[in-house]
């Protein structure tokens, strides 16, 4: 009968085994060094971050890596209150600042989290530069945040 | 060829955040009733279009139990991984070849009970870059583009929740809508959980459990089914890039694009004066003002005067989402679909207590991805 | 009926593999995309809109098409996904079928992909039957086995493909040895194709009988297996196949179709139980299509076939069931050499899909494989040496009950 139906909990984790990929391969290796790569297509001349291998706006293959500046312009951002774990919305320890970033050299923003001593201080167009973990693994936990510059 | 398809019937199920009936017999049922308002049976529907997702469905090929109940048996079927109104856009290409003059296109979840939609979203988002590092998903999209808005609009968080109060009320009123909140207010909605500011518990889409189900026709076989035609005059579906960071968040272009290519098949125009009304796809209420713009509806960053004036309420002079939207339910996959179903209704006069005066033309949308990265559009016309 | 539509290339990433762990799912579909433009004089900005799709349950990404959207070029171009189980290649092309004949776009791209080294595609399989497959994990199944869990009776696993398997063999009064056999012959067929993924060059049937058992009579050798790859087809309206001076080497959409049936192993049929080797949707869906394609008599008409078997015993089955033999007729015409690419009725000169199985590339390769013999391109001595005027592509999903068929022609449908 409708109302009385039973829901079973299945409990089964799928397990993948997702490749970074070519072009965020390089991008991780960048991060041993603590470097920031982006992609340079060589017609159109804009930069991507992350790097991928091909450009969006010409359609060709690209593969040509560059270093892009460790700071830049936060163009936009958002205070989030909460971390989306495991589908569930659970509140943060602290707010925190997630941030679009145009990096110098590079022609695409490139999302990070923010972080100043006081948080109210952060505005739109203020400069940031990027803080790296003491020793950097090739991991996307290396660059940890960016700070006002 | 067929030249001309309509909307000839519609059903959307009562969406709850906890169906009492399985997903089968949801779908069974809502569909069962619709041949039945119609008076036809499931051999007066030439080809079947769904649209479903395994992951919402939580199964591989989740269709093989659904298929079956639609009537779709020993038939010609498909399947459109997306939101539903993309199904519709496919029945109507099926139709216009002429091989098929009738279809049956149906969206449907569990969003309400059966999955959180936040961890089907986040197995949306890339497993090489963004997964990983865990700061952008579909609310932080919705919340940056948000930010974007306000700030260069100088759109408030008080225009934001007179917004999101317009379609809760609307919501009210609509006998469908999962979301009853007769007790909300514009203080309520600014001391609502804060998730990624500006943007608040208030502000998401309820997700539910529901359908929706719409029966296409071809002109030649229109008649034999209603007196009361929803032609599909325009459509237009186009994709953004990926990466949030690489995309112009106020633009939309692809949208602009989408609508203009639906707008010129219809002849529109000017769509500002010659649209009646809008049912969008709006996963947060902060997307209204962003996709109405792109859409051509509103003039660039008039967010502001936009609610002020009350202009996209009921009464307005370009009523947005009267059936509250997808912030009174949005059962994933069929939210879009159902933005069809809505604008039938209003174009037939069977909108019930939302009911819009002499609208004749009305446009539809739908998205999928983060940030609307996706979107689908459809002009229908009385 | 719909304007003409015709096939105009067909681009594989390269040879179908088992794993490519240099490179994630964006960076595997773009050399498709890029080798099927190649083939052509087009350009990404010819293309007006693309149909895409896979089965992302196994790579455990949802709408990987959004991800994607810049490596295929769908970036600020209309695109759609389409995804129907095993036949999601075929049900994509025929989504772009629908974009071109409609009127609606001149020039389509249909893109299917499976990378299937990115998670466990039996747990995907499974998972059709997930409820199901959790109560049958209470009684405890032996899943240590080193072939997966396929066994378990999933949809197109190998315990419901046992039982279509038995009751074909009865109904057509052939043996084991007759699946061994096509088995043999798809593999070698297989080397002559150098996209294909197990090559095997001179296939014995005592190779196969050599291999184990699975659920009889099916053995690991009758089984397909698990590939990465792309393949990209474009499609253009019969205007712009003329414009683009382009009419010599193309093959015509004359007819398709995609039927349903019901989720059980067999079929009911007007209140009968009936099993799973009877198949009455490809029947029905078959005979459509060839009322569609002007096809009086497949038999005659038809001249190449690629059928979609994930188990050898289907490569027997489905063309029978799919008209192209009398039923029950499949054996002895593979004893006689009928299969053989310079055989009477070519059926899978590619080396079919249990030779190559990148689940949501695989029903559009059968199509972009009968293109390409129309066409006169298929590659590495595949081609079948025979004038071909029709072939036949079919592909088969879901549990037992989704089919897709489609003819190509040398000459387009009169209108």
């Amino acid at each position: 009968m409708p109302g009385d139906i039973v829901r079973a909990s299945v409990p089964i984790t799928f397990t993948y085994k997702n490749r970074v990929g070519h072009a965020l391969e390089q991008y991780l290796n960048g991060f041993k060094e603590k470097k920031i790569l982006g992609v340079k297509c060589p017609a159109c001349k804009r930069v991507y971050v992350p790097p991928r291998t091909v450009c969006s706006s010409c359609h060709k293959p690209i593969d040509t890596m560059v270093e892009v500046g460790q700071t830049g312009v936060l163009k936009h951002f958002t205070i989030a209150h909460v971390n989306i774990v495991n589908g569930e919305i659970l509140d943060a320890q602290q707010p925190y600042i997630i941030g679009l970033i145009k990096l110098t050299g590079a022609s695409s923003l490139v999302s990070a989290i923010v972080k100043a001593p006081s948080q109210g201080t952060i505005k739109t167009g203020m400069k940031v530069k990027a803080v790296w973990k003491e020793t950097a693994q090739g991991d996307y936990g290396d660059l940890t945040y960016f700070e006002p510059a | 060829m067929n030249e001309r398809v309509a909307v000839v019937g519609y059903k959307q199920t009562k969406h709850t955040i906890d169906s009492p009936v399985a997903r089968e017999r949801m779908v069974y049922e809502l569909v069962k009733s619709l041949y039945h308002d119609m008076g036809i049976t499931k051999d007066d529907i030439d080809t079947f279009v769904l649209a479903s997702n395994d992951f919402t469905d939580g199964r591989t090929i989740s269709e093989v139990f659904t298929v079956p109940r639609i009537g779709a048996y020993m038939k010609d079927e498909t399947k459109v991984e997306a939101d539903g109104l993309n199904a519709a856009l496919y029945a109507y290409m099926r139709i216009l070849t002429g091989l098929y003059n009738t279809a049956l296109v149906i969206g449907f979840s569990m969003a309400g009970s059966e999955f959180r939609v936040p961890l089907t979203q986040s197995y949306t988002m890339d497993p090489a870059y963004e997964r990983p590092r865990g700061i952008i998903n579909f609310y932080s999209t919705a919340a940056l583009q948000a930010g974007a808005y306000m700030k260069k609009y100088k759109f408030t968080d008080e225009d934001l929740a007179q917004l999101t109060l317009k379609n809760i009320r609307n919501a009210n009123n609509n006998p469908f809508a999962a979301r009853k909140d007769p007790g909300a207010s514009v203080e309520k909605i600014l001391g609502s959980r804060p998730l990624y500011l500006p943007l608040r518990e208030a502000h998401v889409s309820t997700y539910a459990d529901g359908a929706c189900a719409v029966v296409l026709s071809s002109k030649k076989t229109a008649k034999k089914f209603t007196d009361k035609p929803v032609w599909i005059d325009g459509v237009g579906h186009f994709m953004d890039t990926y990466y949030v960071g690489d995309r112009d968040l106020l633009a939309m272009e692809h949208l602009t694009a989408a609508a203009k290519k639906a707008y010129k098949m219809a002849g529109i125009k000017n769509p500002k004066k010659e649209i009646d009304l809008a049912e969008i796809h709006t996963n947060f209420a902060s997307e209204e003002p962003v996709l109405t713009e792109a859409l051509g509806l509103f003039k660039p960053g008039s967010g502001k005067d936009v609610v002020k004036s009350g202009a996209s309420a009921i009464t307005g002079t370009l009523p947005v989402n009267p059936s509250g939207g997808p912030l009174g339910a949005n059962p994933v996959n069929a939210t879009g679909l159902i933005r069809l179903a809505e604008a039938s209704a209003q174009l037939r006069k069977e909108a019930g207590q939302n009911q819009i005066k002499g609208a004749k033309t009305a446009v539809v949308h739908a998205q999928d991805g983060p940030g609307a990265q996706l979107n689908t559009v459809f002009i229908v016309r009385r | 009926m719909g304007r003409n539509v015709a096939i105009i290339s067909v681009g594989y990433n390269g040879r179908f593999i088992s794993k490519r762990p240099d490179i994630n799912i964006p960076e595997l579909i773009q050399p498709a995309v890029n080798n099927a433009l190649g083939k052509t004089k087009l350009k990404p900005e010819h293309i007006d809109a693309y149909v895409v799709g896979n089965m992302h349950t196994f790579e455990g990404v949802n709408q990987p098409h959004l991800w994607a959207s810049d490596h295929f070029n769908g970036s600020g171009k209309p695109v759609m996904r389409i995804a129907t189980g095993g036949t999601t290649g075929a049900s994509v092309y025929q989504a772009a079928y629908y974009h071109v004949a409609s009127g609606m776009y001149d020039v389509v791209m249909a893109i299917g992909w499976e990378k299937q080294d990115e998670g466990d595609s039996q747990v995907g399989l499974m998972g059709i039957l997930l409820p199901e497959a959790f109560s049958l994990f209470h009684f405890g199944p032996d899943t240590s086995s080193d072939r997966g869990i396929a066994g378990l009776g999933g949809g197109g696993s190998t315990g419901g493909a046992a039982f279509q398997a038995m009751s074909y063999l009865t109904r057509a009064n052939a043996g084991i040895e007759h699946i061994d056999r096509v088995a043999a012959l798809m593999r070698s067929n297989a080397a002559k194709n150098p996209y294909a993924h197990l090559q095997q060059p001179g296939c014995t049937e005592a190779d196969i009988a050599g291999t184990p058992i699975i659920s009889y009579p099916l053995r690991f050798g009758h089984t397909c297996p698990t590939s990465c790859g792309a393949i990209a087809m474009i499609l253009v309206s019969e205007e712009k196949a003329k414009k683009f001076g382009l009419t010599d080497r193309v093959a015509w959409v004359k007819g398709l179709g995609s039927g349903t049936s019901d989720a059980t192993t067999g079929n009911l049929i007007e209140g009968q139980i009936t099993d799973p080797a009877e198949q009455q949707i490809c029947k029905i869906t078959a005979k459509k299509v060839y009322s569609m394609a002007g096809i009086k008599d497949p038999r005659k008409d038809i001249q190449v076939a690629e059928v979609y078997s994930g188990f050898s015993h289907q490569d027997l089955m489905w063309p029978e069931r799919l008209g192209l033999f009398e039923e029950g007729m499949a054996p002895k015409i593979l004893d006689k050499g009928g299969y053989a690419i310079d055989g009477e009725l070519p059926i899978n000169p590619s080396g079919g899909v249990t030779s190559t199985n990148a689940i949501g590339a695989s029903a559009m390769v059968r199509v972009g494989e009968a293109a390409l013999q129309v066409m006169g391109l298929a590659e590495g001595g595949h081609q079948v040496k025979r004038k071909i005027e029709n072939a036949v592509a079919h592909g088969w999903g879901g549990l037992f009950q989704f089919v897709t068929i489609t003819v190509l022609g040398k000459t387009p449908v009169k209108k």
